[in-house]
């Protein structure tokens, strides 16, 4: 294993100090990425010029003692599903292969406004779908504990680029656990921010009542640390929520003793990895040896979670992805009538898991079925979020395992759509709900990391930081 | 509720999606499966519980004021692919 890479606390104490230019750290972090590519495949695209270009320009800034940023010259990924104005836009899809958009993700731009440097855009399932990185039009990404693992999915380019030390933090998006469940199999902190707290203009609309965008880091300051630079209010994002952002780092340290933390039975049910129950078990007595108070409590309808996931997220995805129909995003096949050439551009531009995931959407929506299904899974919808609000009378956070199982085989659920359904148990119930979650490392088994979740109430990341930081500082869990 | 091909090929013609022969079978034994999963919905009595279409939390702003705003990036959209050209749709039936 590598020496552990710089954090961003790392890197800007030694800009500020001197120790370090942004232009060699950059230089470095592409040349890096460029030798472990082939291997890894972390990122669709690089934009070493570019990233060059702003380096320079931060060191510039640090040479003539001008102000700088919370991030400045700190290189970060982000996943190719948010724009950065006239540089493409792939979602790993090749439907969107010759995609430039015309203006900023909100998120984005923030953390460039912030200094950052975005040194390229990471892989991903195509559109955001799966849990493998394995449904990408660009060849599945390797996790980097494991190569011949997946490293979970849809972010896996996210975390693998931040696992494989290539840069200190990256960005994702999460509509049912596509941030959590890759930093739990790579061995990294990975945050879905409470539906809201951050913009989603410029990010590829998937499921619009879930997606969510979040930060992949080393460590969870540098998880508040980054974002701390992408929330708050957007007038651009119809969904994003006007309340106050805290000031999340200065809380980190502040004490968690007395903190109530539940423990939802269900989660630790039947079928899980006994390693990985094991580990978050071991993870839970350490948060009591903190001063946590722990408590077991029930959240009843979480074994429909899933099956009320996937009923809403491809009933909206098969409406947001009914405009790629050849006229407006670049790929257009021939057709001899206007819906032939619709059809067949869709049809040659979606990977089976998009196609798959629109034909049960289209289905849930259709008439005579629409009461049946996709209605029923926004009711039991409410029974989910109802549980957490009891829940939520009673602790302060909960406590549960990222994932049933640490990274799977390459292959291994490929050919089947459930069992990959399936690895989303444990992360979906923050989506439906909209609250805050994140995924710390809490042990290995052999070489691969097991991921502990905790979730905390609407707007309260500062409590869910603050117990995963408590947690990752009394030690011995590296991921 | 299984699906069967020709389940799948009115679903496809609703989707702008144009499946093969081929791929029909296979496509509805997988979403058969999954359509068997879901219906585990079908235990929970919802009768009396509404419907959440989305968790927006306190302060979402669902409008703005009826006012033009400079915009990022309107311009730039004809620009970068150099106007939209469609596809001929007059005169066909």
């Amino acid at each position: 294993m590598s020496p552990k890479p710089a954090t961003i606390a790392e890197l800007a104490r030694d800009y500020r100090e001197g120790r370090a230019r942004a232009s060699d750290v950059i230089a470095r972090t592409m040349d890096a990425i460029e030798r472990s590519e082939p291997g890894l495949n972390a990122f669709v695209s690089t934009r070493r010029d570019k990233a060059m270009d702003e380096a320079r320009a931060a060191d510039a800034a640090f040479d003539e003692g001008r102000p700088v940023g919370t991030l400045a010259g700190i290189p970060i990924a982000v996943k190719d599903n948010m724009h950065i104005r006239g540089e493409p836009t792939t979602c790993a899809s090749r439907i969107l292969e010759n995609y430039v958009p015309p203006y900023h993700s909100t998120a984005v731009d923030r953390l460039r406004s912030a200094g950052a440097i975005v040194v390229g855009k990471t892989n991903m399932d195509e559109f955001a779908m799966g849990s493998s990185t394995e449904n990408s039009a660009f060849s599945p990404t390797r996790n980097p504990r494991d190569p011949e693992r997946v490293p979970g999915g849809s972010s896996g380019g996210s975390a693998a680029a931040v696992a494989a030390g290539l840069v200190p933090a990256a960005l994702g998006s999460d509509t049912g656990g596509s941030i959590r469940q890759p930093a739990s199999f790579c061995g990294v902190v990975g945050l879905k921010p409470t539906y809201g707290r951050v913009s989603r203009y410029g990010l590829v609309a998937f499921g619009s009542s879930l997606d969510q965008i979040g930060p992949l880091t080393g460590s969870v300051a540098d998880t508040a640390r980054i974002l701390q630079a992408i929330a708050g209010f957007d007038p651009l994002d119809s969904t994003s929520a006007d309340v106050p952002a805290p000031d999340w780092i200065r809380e980190l340290d502040a004490p968690v003793q007395g903190t109530k933390v539940g423990v939802p039975k269900e989660y630790f049910a039947d079928g899980m990895d006994a390693g990985v129950a094991e580990r978050v078990r071991a993870g839970i007595d350490r948060l009591e040896g903190l001063g946590c108070r722990i408590e077991e409590l029930s959240l009843p309808h979480t074994e429909f979670a899933v099956a009320t996931y996937y009923l809403i997220c491809t009933a909206e995805a098969s409406s947001n992805l009914a405009r790629y129909d050849g006229v407006r995003y670049g790929l257009r096949a021939g057709g001899d009538t206007l819906q032939s050439m619709y059809r067949r551009t869709r049809m040659a531009g979606f990977g089976p898991e998009v196609k798959r995931r629109i034909l049960l959407g289209t289905y849930a929506l259709s008439a005579g079925y629409y009461d049946a299904y996709y209605l029923k899974a926004q009711k039991v919808r409410t029974l989910i979020l109802e549980d957490f609000r009891k829940a939520f009378e009673r602790v302060d956070l909960l406590v549960t395992p990222t994932t049933p199982t640490p990274a799977f085989r390459i292959g291994e659920n490929i050919d089947d759509p459930l069992a990959m359904y399936l690895n989303d148990i444990f992360t979906t119930t923050c989506n439906l709900a909209g609250l805050p979650g994140v995924s710390v490392p809490c042990g290995r088994i052999g070489r691969l990391p097991v991921g502990m979740q905790l979730i905390g109430k609407h707007f309260d990341e500062g409590a869910v930081l603050r117990a995963a930081h408590h947690f990752e500082q009394a030690g011995g869990f590296d991921g | 509720m299984k699906i069967s091909a020709a389940d799948v090929a009115y679903v496809a013609a609703l989707a702008n999606l144009d499946v093969g022969d081929g791929e029909k079978d296979a496509l509805a034994s997988q979403l058969s499966r999954i359509v068997q999963y879901v219906e585990q919905l079908e235990q929970l009595d919802t009768a009396a519980v509404e419907p959440t279409a989305q968790v927006v939390a306190d302060g979402g702003r669902a409008e703005r004021g009826d006012r033009v705003e400079p915009r990022d990036g309107s311009s730039e959209a004809a620009e970068t692919v150099g106007l939209f050209r469609v596809p001929k749709v007059i005169g066909e039936r």
